[in-house]
């Protein structure tokens, strides 16, 4: 195996005169979860808008596989098995559960064996069975972010890219979300997560790494995870 | 100092360039003069359109309704009353027994420009975007439509002869002179400026307090006014009726902004001017023209297959038109020069 | 009220085959404004080349099917240029910029036609007996009349089966509602929308045919009168969603066939001020469409 599944190195983004992301590096290879935490603004969806094609960096590398793919399409990224759960889910309020979940087909490399991918899903995902015929709008927002990351999944993602998934969840929500991501991982899937919530990150991933004004300023494991607060806060004063 | 010697070239420059149009003319023969009498009232109505369209960032598709309107205005107003009856046979009485001279009548044209223009913006002018783009085209639609069939304000689907044709070079380029000078004005003006401002950038021009809709409506009913007078100048030049003054028109003369540059003065008066020639150049070589020993003899229509191409590539390849949507400015030597 | 419109059962059948026709103008129109934020201002002058392919190959002697095949062949080929050569350049462009464009490519076209045929225009007349009329329990209705609704509801019901049976009918639809998620899905924006213009330009040739019966001289204005009043309907109805942009043109084609035919002429000439008068309302009002239920509407473009 050559090289980690994702890498990025010196990654610089801007925004207009704005440097979001500024010679950002870091990798995530199979069966690791790597976090991304910081305050807003720290330029941690820009990093994942990045990967995923939706902004181009001005300067850096970002590689799949050893293969450059900065500067790709979107849709050609997802082909090369990036899989993104988008801020917000993003679900297709107006279409069936089911049809928001064969547009997930829409990246999978090569079509496989979609029947027993699909019942591996419901598996994991129960409610997106149950509710498959219903639009999708009628579901819970925790419902959602379950069908938003079977949508993910069903491409077969090599890598999976997650922002703030626990972001607006009731608690029981947020830690069905967190117990997903360690199945996912379990799955020998390269996850970057980004989230608001520092702590749980920290005790999930292999390492978080903590950004500020675009700048990696701080990694954390999981022995970190009940001194996060106080560790990032001696960091910034 | 260095701001007054800037307004000078911003106004200068296409004001010149419209005089020097008329200058050239006078060295041809009167029968090619008209292609540049004609030029000069298209630059007339595209500075009509740029002072909305340009400013505001807002397509209209409805200016040609507004040059029609003040065309009809002057038209029916300058028929010398004997001949009304033969060409408006169905004319409302007041219409029918008033007559007035050139000046007036373009006075006239302009008003009735302005207030159909206000009328018209009152509501539409809370659109932007695609809406404003298709409303607008309704307003062409239906004053196509009525202008075509109520013969008690014009001469319906009759062509408007007899008409006295006092549009000559002087009057044209006076006229074109005469929009180019508003419209600097307005947008050098205050509310010329905001409305900029808005164009640029809706949501903080918003949070300062700045009624967009209120600046919108100020100028799309200036430009109304200003493609009203074009209109009665137009109607001074050559007979027209409704199908001169609807589709054709209004693309060509949006193509005109579109290929000058749509956001500046300049832009306008280069596009207006530089289409003009083109097309100018097409009509006569419709008819077949000798140049250099060639016989050129192009089809009908290659006019507008030339001017939809050269619209086409300039959206696509050059969106901010010829000029770059910039005004003319002090070479950069002289702004040294003049700086204090 | 009947008796003063004086609506017989004839006029009636004519009003709904051009309503029906009306229909997949606006289909055609709602597609790729769909999936590329687009009206295409154009689409009439596709239907035009249409036309003169057939009355091309009604000249040349061809026979009926070699004629239609020539009008597709025409239509889908002109239709995918437009998209390579001007769409796909100007994607992403505001919306008003766009409309301009498509506006210069339908003048262009329409000139070229001038160019190419003149403007006297040719007869398209080998569809011409359809013009005859049938009589069915004792009311005279055209053929033409007949064909084009079932046409039209054939076309329809093959486009529904397309956009909720197959994948590429899935991504269009998803693509319409929000083209950014789409493609972070993997749908390639390319291929969904060549589709959607692949689709738009059939049903353009199948508008070309049925028109060509109904007024069998093509001049390079052909279908231009129509396509204004389709997008009138295609707005009144609801630009936003397909299916009410459809029901739009149909209601549009139906009203003027009926009250064109019914009306006396002298209020019928006023027809397209109170068409434009009611599109210009409901812009103001019920900027959503009169056929959309929710406000929502996607704005997301490639």
């Amino acid at each position: 195996m050559s090289g980690p599944l994702l890498e990025l190195e010196d990654v610089v983004v801007r925004h207009g005169a704005v440097t979001a992301v500024d010679g950002l590096s870091l990798q995530v290879d199979r069966g690791e979860i790597v976090g991304l935490i910081g305050p807003n603004g720290a330029g941690k969806s820009t990093t994942l808008h990045a990967v995923m094609g939706l902004l181009r960096p001005s300067s850096g590398h970002i590689r799949l596989q050893s293969r450059s793919i900065a500067g790709r399409r979107p849709e050609d990224i997802a082909r090369r098995g990036v899989a993104l759960v988008p801020e917000g889910r993003r679900i297709y309020a107006e279409l069936t559960v089911d049809e928001n979940l064969r547009l997930g087909l829409a990246g999978r490399r090569a079509r496989g064996d979609v029947a027993g991918d699909l019942r591996r899903l419901y598996d994991l995902f129960p409610v997106v069975e149950e509710a498959r015929r219903r639009p999708a709008g009628g579901l819970s927002g925790g419902q959602q972010q379950q069908l938003a990351i079977a949508r993910a999944l069903i491409a077969n993602p090599d890598v999976l890219l997650l922002d703030e998934p626990s972001l607006g969840l009731a608690p029981q929500m947020v830690d069905a979300v967190f117990e997903t991501l360690t199945a996912i991982r379990d799955r020998g899937i390269a996850v970057l997560l980004v989230e608001q919530r520092a702590q749980r990150t920290v005790a999930l991933a292999n390492r978080s790494h903590v950004l500020s004004n675009g700048r990696l300023r701080l990694t954390l494991e999981p022995k970190d995870a009940d001194d996060t607060q106080t560790m990032v806060a001696a960091y910034f004063a | 100092m260095r701001r007054s010697a800037g307004a000078v070239v911003e106004l200068g420059v296409p004001a010149l360039l419209v005089v020097a149009a008329a200058l050239l003319a006078t060295v041809f023969s009167h029968s090619t003069q008209t292609y540049f009498i004609n030029a000069l009232v298209n630059v007339a109505i595209v500075v009509a359109l740029y002072a909305f369209i340009g400013n505001s960032g807002v397509v209209s598709f409805g200016h040609i309704s507004f040059v029609a309107l003040g065309a009809w205005t002057a038209g029916v107003l300058s028929v010398p009353a004997a001949e009304k009856p033969a060409i408006m046979p169905n004319l409302a009485h007041g219409l029918r027994t008033t007559t007035v001279g050139n000046v007036p009548s373009l006075a006239l044209a302009a008003a009735v420009g302005a207030a159909f223009a206000l009328l018209v913006g009152l509501p539409l002018m809370r659109l932007s975007g695609l809406a404003a783009g298709i409303a607008t085209f309704g307003v062409l639609e239906i004053t196509h439509n009525i202008l075509r069939y109520w013969e008690k304000i014009g001469p319906g689907l009759n062509t408007f002869s007899s008409v006295p044709e006092t549009t000559g070079l002087t009057q044209a380029a006076a006229c074109a002179v005469i929009a180019v000078v508003v419209a600097f004005v307005y947008q050098r003006s205050r509310y010329g400026r905001v409305l900029r401002a808005t164009r640029e950038d809706a949501a903080a021009a918003r949070a300062v307090g700045v009624s967009m809709y209120m600046q919108r409506l100020i100028a799309f009913t200036l430009s109304g006014a200003l493609a009203g007078f074009a209109g009665g100048v137009y109607v001074h030049l050559l007979p027209l009726n409704t199908e001169a003054l609807y589709l054709d028109l209004t693309f060509i003369t949006l193509a005109m902004l579109v290929i000058g540059g749509t956001t500046s003065l300049l832009g306008a008066v280069v596009g207006a001017l530089a289409v003009s020639g083109v097309d100018s150049f097409l009509a006569t070589a419709e008819n077949g023209v000798s140049i250099a020993g060639w016989n050129v003899d192009l089809p009908a229509g290659t006019r507008v297959v030339v001017v939809g191409a050269l619209m086409a590539i300039v959206l696509i390849l050059r969106p901010l038109g010829l000029t770059g949507g910039r005004e003319a400015t002090l070479p950069r030597w002289a702004r040294i020069g003049s700086a204090p | 009220m009947i008796a003063i419109l004086n609506i017989n059962w004839q006029t009636l059948a004519d009003a709904v085959g051009l309503g029906s026709i009306y229909a997949l103008m606006a289909v055609g129109i709602g597609l790729v404004f769909g999936v590329l934020r687009l009206v295409n201002f154009a689409y009439g002058q596709l239907i035009m080349a249409g036309a003169f392919a057939l009355a091309l190959a009604s000249q040349w002697g061809w026979p009926l099917w070699a004629g239609v095949l020539l009008c597709f062949a025409v239509v889908v080929v002109l239709s995918a240029l437009m998209e390579v050569i001007v769409f796909r350049p100007l994607r992403g462009h505001s919306p008003a910029v766009m409309l301009v464009a498509t506006f210069a490519v339908a003048f262009l076209l329409e000139s070229i036609a001038l160019i190419w045929f003149g403007s006297l225009g040719k007869i398209a007349a080998s569809l011409a007996y359809l013009q005859r009329p049938v009589t069915i329990s004792g009311v005279d209705v055209r053929k033409i009349a007949i064909v084009a609704t079932v046409v039209a509801v054939l076309c329809l019901v093959a486009l529904v089966a397309l956009l909720s049976r197959t994948s590429v009918g899935l991504q269009m639809r998803a693509a319409a509602i929000d083209f950014r998620t789409a493609r972070l899905l993997g749908v390639r924006a390319n291929r969904v929308i060549g589709a959607a213009v692949l689709i738009s330009g059939v049903l353009a040739a199948a508008v070309s045919v049925l028109l060509t019966v109904q007024s069998p001289l093509v001049t390079p204005d052909f279908a231009l009168r129509d396509t204004i009043l389709v997008l009138a309907g295609v707005v009144l109805g609801g630009m936003y969603r397909l299916g009410s942009a459809t029901l739009g043109g149909f209601v549009i084609g139906f009203a003027s066939g009926l009250l064109g035919g019914a009306l006396p002429t002298a209020q019928s000439q006023y027809l397209p001020s109170f068409l434009f008068a009611a599109v210009i309302l409901v812009l103001l009002i019920r900027p959503q469409g009169l056929f959309t239920r929710s406000q929502q509407q996607a704005v997301e473009r490639v």
